[in-house]
């Protein structure tokens, strides 16, 4: 699929540019609504749980900041991954290209939204703790795994909701669950032994517990942490791509 | 000597699935496994069978046959946006396909964005398009539009920015699926006229329109198809009186004596049985 994408490259570019252009479409600063939600969710989240529910942990929109980005970064991937085939069926139909290409700039493009998300917001959290701390250096490889694990889910997604429409629901409904059932707006170490392995068997406990420590805590997650991770990746790329390519072929017919 | 095949069609067949009472979504497909009415049928529907056929480099095919006979399906396995069933199909060179009206387009972009979509989904470098828009605008003549969503087009708009692509941007093989029939009285003819070039510059052309003048005018050769079968392949003055005889045959209601069933009863009990669909027993 790689060399695919890069053959294709300026059709991946076009399609990427087209999802800016349908979404932002008539606002000039067109980005910047898309930090718009992860500020206003920032703010909420700290009012009701730093001052409402309260939760003891230091500068706890900064603990939020760094699990809530890549949360986003899946969240959206997967809500628009189920539509991406959808939108796009009048090029699919037209025209042969590798139909991969189409879930992959969906995700794409929710990737470049999260690196302009981090490129304004993780200089605050730097601000104000007092400096980069050296665990960042792990962030490229942190994110790239996410970025694997995404994809998987994307090519699985995007595929399926053509066969079942209702899927699209389904997965916001299930986002919205577990959302509440990753540690992001209180931490890992709270929620209790028993509750443990459910967490365990979350994809993004795994992640967004990596991002707390290299960008929050400051240290290397555990080896632990880096297996779960890379085995989460490689688990959904390969079966999402199992997925996709089964039902490819006869994709257009049920467009 | 004979000129190599452009597009190499080799004993061809397509089925679909006819999923009547479709089930679309999860919640239908669990109510389904409790309620058998709501469980979808499928059947079989063969749009193509045993097609073969060979368009030689330079040449210009129509394609004619009665509504729903495969055309549009031949043309899509051409594009390689479906896949045949059995059978293979080779093409060399670069398809440029007009598929349908206004299809290839995405509604929410502008005509220049999507000129540009529609370059780089042929797998053009960007700069290959840049030097070409200008002469796609002037031929459809969408100056003062090429600027507003395609959704605010008229069809007649679409079809001539369809064309104006699909014509100019280099393809070896150039395959329309009655693209003109939505242009207006003097833009039929500039499509007319430019395939007349392609034609000339030794392009190949696959060319499916009810408009029979046209066919018999551009084509070297004409496939009639029907029911998805080639029922003759030849010059235009042979194949299209067949054509019209056979629309007559249609009108007087005679046509099954000549074709056989469509898809009888028998072939449908037939179908029904491989999907061992108990409705299948009770003739
Ligand atoms: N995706 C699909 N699923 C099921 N059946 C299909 C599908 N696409 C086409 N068909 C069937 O295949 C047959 C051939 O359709 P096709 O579009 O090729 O006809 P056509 O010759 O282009 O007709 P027209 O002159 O109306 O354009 C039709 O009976 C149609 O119902
Ligand atoms: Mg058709």
């Amino acid at each position: 699929m790689l060399p695919d994408l890069w053959r294709y490259r300026d059709l991946v570019a076009g399609l990427v540019a087209t999802e800016l252009k349908v979404k932002y479409r008539g606002s000039a600063l067109g980005f910047l609504w898309s930090l718009l939600s992860p500020l206003a969710l920032i703010v909420i989240y700290t009012v009701a749980f730093r001052y409402i529910a309260r939760i003891q942990i230091d500068r706890f929109s900064l603990f939020l900041v760094s699990g809530i980005l890549p949360w986003a970064f899946f969240a959206s991937s997967a809500t628009s991954s189920t539509q991406s085939l959808m939108v796009n069926a009048s090029l699919l139909k037209k025209v042969y290209f590798p139909r991969a290409i189409v879930p992959a700039s969906t995700v794409l493009f929710q990737f470049v939204q999260l690196v302009l998300a981090l490129t304004v917001f993780l200089p605050f959290v730097f601000a104000i703790r007092g400096g980069v701390p050296w665990s960042m250096a792990l962030y490229p490889a942190v994110l790239t795994l996410q970025v694997v694990f995404v994809l998987g889910v994307a090519l699985a997604l995007s595929v399926l909701t053509v066969a079942f429409r209702d899927l699209r629901h389904l997965t916001e409904v299930g986002l919205t669950m577990l959302f509440w059932l990753t540690p992001i707006v209180y931490p890992l170490s709270m929620v209790p032994d028993a509750l443990r392995p459910l967490f365990a068997l979350n994809p993004m406990t795994a992640f967004v517990s990596a991002y707390q420590d290299i960008a929050y805590w400051g240290r290397a997650p555990a080896a632990g942490g880096f297996a779960a991770m890379a085995a989460w990746a490689a688990t959904s790329l390969a079966a999402g791509w199992l997925v996709f390519r089964w039902r490819a072929p006869s994709l257009v017919e049920d467009l | 000597m004979k000129t190599p095949a452009a597009i190499e069609v080799r004993g061809v067949w397509k089925r679909f699935i006819l999923r009547h009472n479709r089930v679309e979504t999860l919640k239908d497909r669990v109510l389904a496994t409790f309620d058998p009415r709501r469980r979808e049928r499928r059947e079989w529907f063969w749009a193509l069978q045993d097609v073969s056929l060979e368009v030689r480099q330079g040449e210009t095919l129509g394609l004619i046959g009665p509504n729903g006979s495969g055309k549009s399906t031949l043309l899509r396995l051409i594009a390689r946006t479906l896949f045949p069933t059995r059978g293979e199909i080779a093409v060399r060179g670069r398809v440029s396909p007009m598929l349908e009206v206004g299809v290839g387009f995405h509604l929410e972009l502008t005509g220049q964005e999507n000129v540009y979509l529609n370059g780089s989904l042929l797998g053009l470098p960007r700069r290959e398009i840049e030097r070409l828009y200008p002469s796609i605008v002037a031929f459809a003549e969408l100056e003062d539009f090429i600027d507003v969503p395609v959704k605010n087009y008229s069809s007649g708009m679409q079809a001539r920015l369809g064309f104006a692509v699909a014509a100019h941007l280099n393809p070896d093989v150039l395959v329309i699926d009655e693209g003109l029939s939505v242009g207006d009285e003097a833009f039929q003819r500039k499509c007319q006229e430019r395939m007349a070039a392609f034609r000339a510059e030794g392009k190949t052309i696959m060319f499916v329109s009810h408009n029979l003048r046209a066919v018999s005018a551009l084509c070297d050769r004409v496939c009639l198809l029907v029911r998805g079968r080639v029922v003759a392949v030849g010059p235009p003055p042979e194949v299209i009186p067949r054509y019209e005889a056979l629309s007559a045959a249609v009108r007087s209601g005679v046509a099954d004596r000549i074709l056989g069933p469509e898809l009888g009863p028998r072939r449908r009990r037939l179908a029904r049985e491989r999907q061992g669909d108990p409705a299948a027993r009770t003739p």
